[in-house]
């Protein structure tokens, strides 16, 4: 048996006995997991290619590092196949750069989950959905993927709620929050390759994100864009507050934003993913009396408050563009970023097979 | 008949917080005099409660020279160089979490 790192050694008779067990232990979400044997832990691994030892990343603020170990036990756990595991590591590599920050959204009262987007080849090799009930239950790799990646939150980086998970409510994506881009089915460019991967590579974007918010809106482009872009713009997100803002001279938390769009792609044939973006960063936006009134702002409403307004992302850029969800145009999707940008930035990494 | 427990290796998916040892600074024994470093961690109001701190510290205590860190966010951890000024400029330092 290859190192598979620190062991623990448990009795059972049955199946049923099995899973109380890793309940007893306190490694679950709450849900029942598979047990982290290590023979499977062994075969995550060897499907890797990785060592159990390898660092993946740390967690300086909380004194952890986490090894490529860890996240194939929590895999295991959380129902994945071998084959996912590399997709689970790219996600907890991105989560660990420094530039995500996971401290700040695996702590804070905002509830975030960590959003994992799939691009390249291995959507299809792995039939990771990208299509009809995006979010939704019943297909195995995006549950399983994005299980994993919560509970090496839980167990591999002490983000256990009620400890260092100090979410006021939190949403269901917390369980399970994987989806994938459909990029064989547009003309627009992948978000990989946007943020610079080559379009064979395959990648996996992470993202500190609220909870999806449904938009439907159909018929034509901007129909289904100015609806996207005034629910983007809605008080109350994280983007149209001003708690932590910092230094920031907006005054508000400006952040990302994911914004899933469904359907035909004929339908987007004169739009680039560039048009959009530019279309919905000038219209994402509230005005200063509305801010002021909702006390984003400080100050008394004044004059000319209703026709200025400010930006709630920072550049076009910062718009995370996917191409996913069921065939019919109606319901495009609204995430906005747990923080500021300054707070945590999406990450996206490659996924490596040996 | 039912079946006999077998044993099993599971791998442990939990990590341990690894702090290295390290020497705190030594306390001291009056605060006349000392230089405070404070660090704003830049949340709403933090500045309003660490400047009457400082205050509280001048009047009360006497403290000498007084030095400020604000950091760009709340999240992020200080920056190792302005950590690095203010623990060789300071005797003490006051970390405070507004909001």
């Amino acid at each position: 048996m290859p190192d598979t790192g620190e062991t623990t050694t448990v009795r059972w008779a049955d199946p049923l006995e099995a899973i109380e067990r890793c309940y007893d232990l306190g490694w679950t979400d709450g849900l029942p997991v598979a047990p982290p044997t290590q023979q499977r832990v062994a075969q995550f691994l060897a499907c890797a290619g990785r060592e159990a030892s390898e660092e993946v990343g740390q967690l300086p603020e909380r004194r952890r590092r986490v090894t490529a170990g860890k996240v194939a036990a929590n895999a295991v756990m959380a129902g994945c196949l071998p084959e996912h595991f590399p997709v689970v590591l790219a996600a907890a590599e991105a989560m660990l750069d420094p530039v995500f920050n996971l401290v700040g959204p695996s702590s804070s009262l905002g509830g975030a989950a960590i959003l994992v987007i799939v691009n390249g080849p291995v959507v299809q090799q792995l039939n990771i959905n990208c299509r009809a009930n995006l979010f939704g239950p019943g297909n195995r790799a995006n549950a399983t993927i994005g299980r994993a990646v919560r509970l090496i939150l839980m167990n591999a980086c002490a983000a256990i709620p009620g400890l260092f998970d100090r979410s006021v409510i939190g949403h269901p994506g917390k369980y399970s929050y994987c989806i994938a881009e459909a990029e064989t089915e547009t003309h627009w460019t992948p978000l990989h390759v946007d943020r610079g991967f080559a379009p064979g590579q395959s990648a996996v974007t992470v993202f500190a994100a609220e909870g999806p918010r449904q938009v439907r809106a159909t018929g034509h482009p901007e129909a289904i864009l100015y609806s996207i872009a005034d629910v983007a713009s809605s008080l109350g997100t994280s983007m149209s507050t001003s708690g932590s803002v910092g230094d920031s001279a907006a005054g508000l938390r400006q952040g990302q934003i994911v914004v899933t769009i469904a359907g035909n792609s004929g339908l987007w044939r004169d739009w680039s993913k560039d048009d959009v973006r530019r279309y919905l960063h000038q219209r994402i936006r509230r005005s200063v009396a509305d801010l002021k009134t909702a006390r984003v702002l400080p100050g008394p409403v004044a004059a000319g408050d209703n026709e200025r307004y400010v930006s709630l992302v920072p550049q076009p850029e910062d718009i995370l563009l996917v191409f996913a969800g069921g065939e019919e145009a109606n319901m495009s999707s609204v995430i906005p970023s747990w923080g500021p940008k300054v707070g945590s930035t999406a990450v996206t990494k490659e996924v490596r097979l040996p | 008949m039912p079946e006999q427990p077998k044993e099993y290796v599971l791998v442990n998916p939990t990590t341990q917080a690894e702090a290295a040892n390290f020497n705190g600074a030594p306390r001291l024994l009056t605060l006349a005099g000392a230089r405070i470093g404070l660090i704003d961690d830049s949340k709403r109001n933090a500045d309003v409660l660490l400047q009457e701190v400082a205050e509280v510290l001048r009047t009360r205590y006497e403290i000498g020279e007084v030095r400020w860190h604000r950091k760009p966010s709340a999240s992020r951890p200080a920056d190792p160089e302005a950590m690095k000024e203010l623990s060789e400029k300071c005797d003490a330092i006051v970390v405070a979490v507004g909001d």
